[in-house]
């Protein structure tokens, strides 16, 4: 019996204990539960003294700004008062000087040329110094859509001449541009750019035979855009009509003002790198050779050039260009050959080896077009070496010695140290 | 039937180019297409993109490594500038290539004074305004005041403060996120010209020559006295008579220092710096001319250790 209640005693017991660690279970869960509750509640009121903090922090960024202000205004005030001179506050686009607003951009550019020529070709050869050409240049905004842009040329060897007068028309649709009026074609590298603007003293003879001793400033209006080709290359496409004839002494086309010249550019662009990019261009152009005639003088051209800054004082440029003439085949009375296919091109070196100092290379080939059937030779040649000295940003001297074999048979060595000179505004067109 | 097609060329050839025209840049507004911002400038390109961060594309057109008064802009720089929605440039003169640039870009709104051309020049305090009828004879002298404003970290707050206003105009509907954005930069420029002026104070008050004069507003930043260039005249190379002229003159004066940025030839900033026992420091003109001067503020650090270090 006692056994039994001793059983019985330590069975109770161990129920309530068992009880009792689930009670305690129980009480554990709740108070988890209930520091879990006041966590959150601490974590809302830590978060939004965060932000009070963070606004805090902007407050006292804003008043830093303002005290600086306040204290950058409180030297001016000071500064006032002991009457030194402000330093003036720019305006949204400075204005000239009063009074001269209306004035258009003034500018001239001069080139002078000392020229030792013992040409075969002439006993008296051409030893000269001239002032080969006076360029002055005007240009402004007529409004805000368009700009007109004048070159008059004088020398003391000839008359006076309109080199180029032409309004551009911004903004028209299709994202084109337009000019109207006398101006140079922008048909690869050299014909659309002016003398002082070339790296020799004179034009490659490709240039001089076809179209002219300056190349051709015509009349005639010309459209140019921007197309949207999707690779990674700049495309810009220029068309234009021009009246007919070529520059002085020229020879692709004849001579009827009244036929047109039609001609287009493809300018091609790449950059190969940030030092270094390359631009392809193609040019064609249909002409007419004489009134009769229509669009039968097919001139197809192409250029290259590379650019490769070597530092930001040294450049590198490679440049060629190539034409081919397509005349209609005529015999003239004297049975020399009129017209027919013919090539010239030239390449050209040019090497900025120093901020002030440029050398470079040019070779000519070109054959010409009426050439006469006694002529030994089916092609003029030359080859020209320059040295040239930037005296400053507005004035350059160079050096330049060209050799070159005619169609006659006969050779010319020419000698040129040329001046350059600009004053007044002369900012040029980008190429 | 090759004499009739070569006939017919000139008609083929026009055919061409008219389906060529028709080809136009695309330049969409769109909501969550990025605003495309070229700058002429690296400098005032990283401005931009501070304010307008990935609301922006911006690209600079100058290369840093090369001096900003001689840029060629070539075609790849006329396609971009045509299709940007905002042309951010240093007006003045100092960007001679700017308007021919523009012009070949041929979009009137971005024109000088067009709502989409933004010159930082506005509201800057231009030091050296010639207060005489300039000529050539001076060099290439600026018309309208030394241009050379961005080297004062101060008027990046009228900078930054222009662009933010610009940008919240052509985008209004992100115009708090350019404010905020202006906001966080104001905030950090403030401590860090705290900075560089407690690490530059020991320069107070000394003279330097620089190269060109191209640093007068960061020697007015740091009171520094900066009357001396090596070249003679503004824009004219250095020549041996100014050489001397400048020897003569440092037997006066206490100039400790010859800077220049990057792209002008150091050689001739160290034979005078030999002669005279001063330092040479390189001192950036833009935000990516040496290494580790990839944005706004490590371009003045950069160029605020280097003047500490060269005038200690």
């Amino acid at each position: 019996m006692q056994k039994l209640y001793i059983f019985l005693l330590v069975f109770c017991q161990m129920c309530f204990l068992k009880i009792a660690d689930v009670g305690a279970d129980f009480s554990l869960e709740e108070e988890v539960t209930a520091m879990k509750s006041q966590m959150s509640v601490m974590q809302g009121k830590i978060d939004v003294l965060e932000r009070k903090v963070y606004s805090q922090e902007d407050k006292i960024i804003e008043q830093q700004t303002q005290k600086h202000a306040y204290e950058r205004r409180i030297q001016e005030l000071e500064s006032q008062s002991t009457q030194q001179p402000q330093a003036p506050v720019a305006p949204s686009m400075p204005s000239r000087v009063p009074g001269t607003k209306w004035i258009p951009d003034i500018g001239a550019v001069a080139d002078v040329v000392l020229t030792v020529d013992h040409a075969k070709t002439d006993d008296e050869g051409g030893n000269r110094i001239s002032l080969r050409e006076l360029e002055l240049v005007l240009g402004s905004n007529v409004d805000p859509y368009s700009r007109l842009d004048a070159t008059v040329s004088f020398s003391d060897s000839e008359e006076p001449s309109l080199e180029e007068a032409y309004l551009t028309r911004f903004g028209l649709p299709l994202e084109t541009t337009a000019r109207i009026g006398k101006f140079l074609p922008k048909v690869g590298k050299v014909l659309g750019v002016h003398r002082d603007s070339l790296d020799t003293v004179d034009e490659p003879l490709v240039i001089t035979k076809f179209f002219g001793a300056e190349g051709m400033s015509k009349s005639g209006f010309d459209l140019t855009k921007m197309v949207n080709i999707p690779w990674p290359i700049t495309h810009q496409l220029t068309f234009g009509v021009l009246e007919g004839g070529n520059g002085e002494d020229g020879t692709a086309f004849g001579t009827a003002r009244k036929r047109p010249t039609l001609y287009a550019h493809l300018k091609n662009y790449f950059d190969m790198s940030d030092r270094t990019g390359l631009e392809v261009g193609f040019s064609p152009m249909f002409g007419s050779k004489d009134e009769g005639a229509n669009l039968d003088v097919r001139v197809l051209g192409v250029d290259a050039t590379l650019v490769h800054h070597l530092s930001a004082n040294q450049d590198l440029k490679f440049q060629a260009e190539a034409f081919n003439l397509d005349r209609k085949k005529t015999i003239d009375d004297e049975g020399n050959s009129l017209g027919g296919n013919f090539w010239g091109t030239y390449g050209l070196v040019d090497f900025r080896f120093h901020p002030q100092w440029a050398t470079g290379f040019r070779y000519d080939y070109v054959e010409p077009v009426d050439n006469p059937a006694d002529n030994p030779k089916s092609m003029d040649m030359g080859y020209t070496g320059y040295l040239a000295f930037h005296q400053s940003e507005f004035a350059r001297w160079r050096l330049q010695y060209t050799h070159t074999d005619l169609s006659t048979g006969k050779g010319d060595d020419t000698v040129y140290l040329q001046g350059t000179f600009a004053i007044g505004e002369h900012k040029h067109k980008l190429q | 039937m090759k004499s009739i097609m070569i006939k017919r060329l000139p008609y083929l050839f026009f055919l061409g180019v008219l389906f060529l025209f028709s080809m136009s840049p695309e330049r969409v507004m769109a909501a969550e297409k990025p605003l495309e911002i070229v700058a002429t400038q690296a400098l005032f390109a990283d401005l931009v993109k501070q304010v307008g961060q990935d609301k922006v594309d911006v690209r600079a057109i100058a290369s840093p490594k090369f001096n900003i008064h001689f840029i060629q802009p070539r075609p790849s720089d006329v396609r971009d500038v045509t299709q940007a929605d905002l042309y951010v440039n240093a007006g003045l003169d100092l960007e001679a290539w700017s308007d021919p640039l523009l012009e070949a870009v041929g979009r009137p709104q971005l024109f000088r004074r067009g709502e989409r051309n933004l010159d930082l020049s506005s509201g800057i305090r231009l030091l050296k305004v010639p207060d005489h009828p300039v000529t050539r004879a001076e060099g290439d002298i600026h018309l309208f005041g030394n241009p050379h404003f961005q080297m004062n970290p101060e008027n990046a707050r009228i900078m930054v403060r222009v662009i933010s206003e610009k940008l919240k105009e052509i985008d209004p509907v992100n115009a708090s996120y350019y404010e905020e954005n202006a906001k966080v930069f104001l905030g950090r420029l403030d401590r860090k010209i705290a900075e560089w002026k407690s690490l530059c104070a020991h320069c107070v008050g000394k003279e330097i020559i620089s190269y060109h004069d191209d640093i007068v507003y960061f020697a007015d930043f740091l009171g520094l006295k900066a009357d001396q260039e090596l070249e003679p005249k503004p824009g004219i190379p250095p020549t041996p008579k100014h050489f001397q002229f400048l020897e003569d003159y440092v037997k006066e004066h206490q100039v400790k220092a010859i800077v220049l940025p990057t792209y002008f030839s150091r050689s001739t900033a160290e034979k005078l710096a030999k002669r005279i026992g001063a330092k040479v420091a390189t001192i950036c003109q833009n935000v990516g001319e040496a290494p580790g001067t990839d944005d706004f503020f490590s371009f003045f650090d950069y160029n605020f250790k280097q003047i500490s270090e060269a005038l200690q």
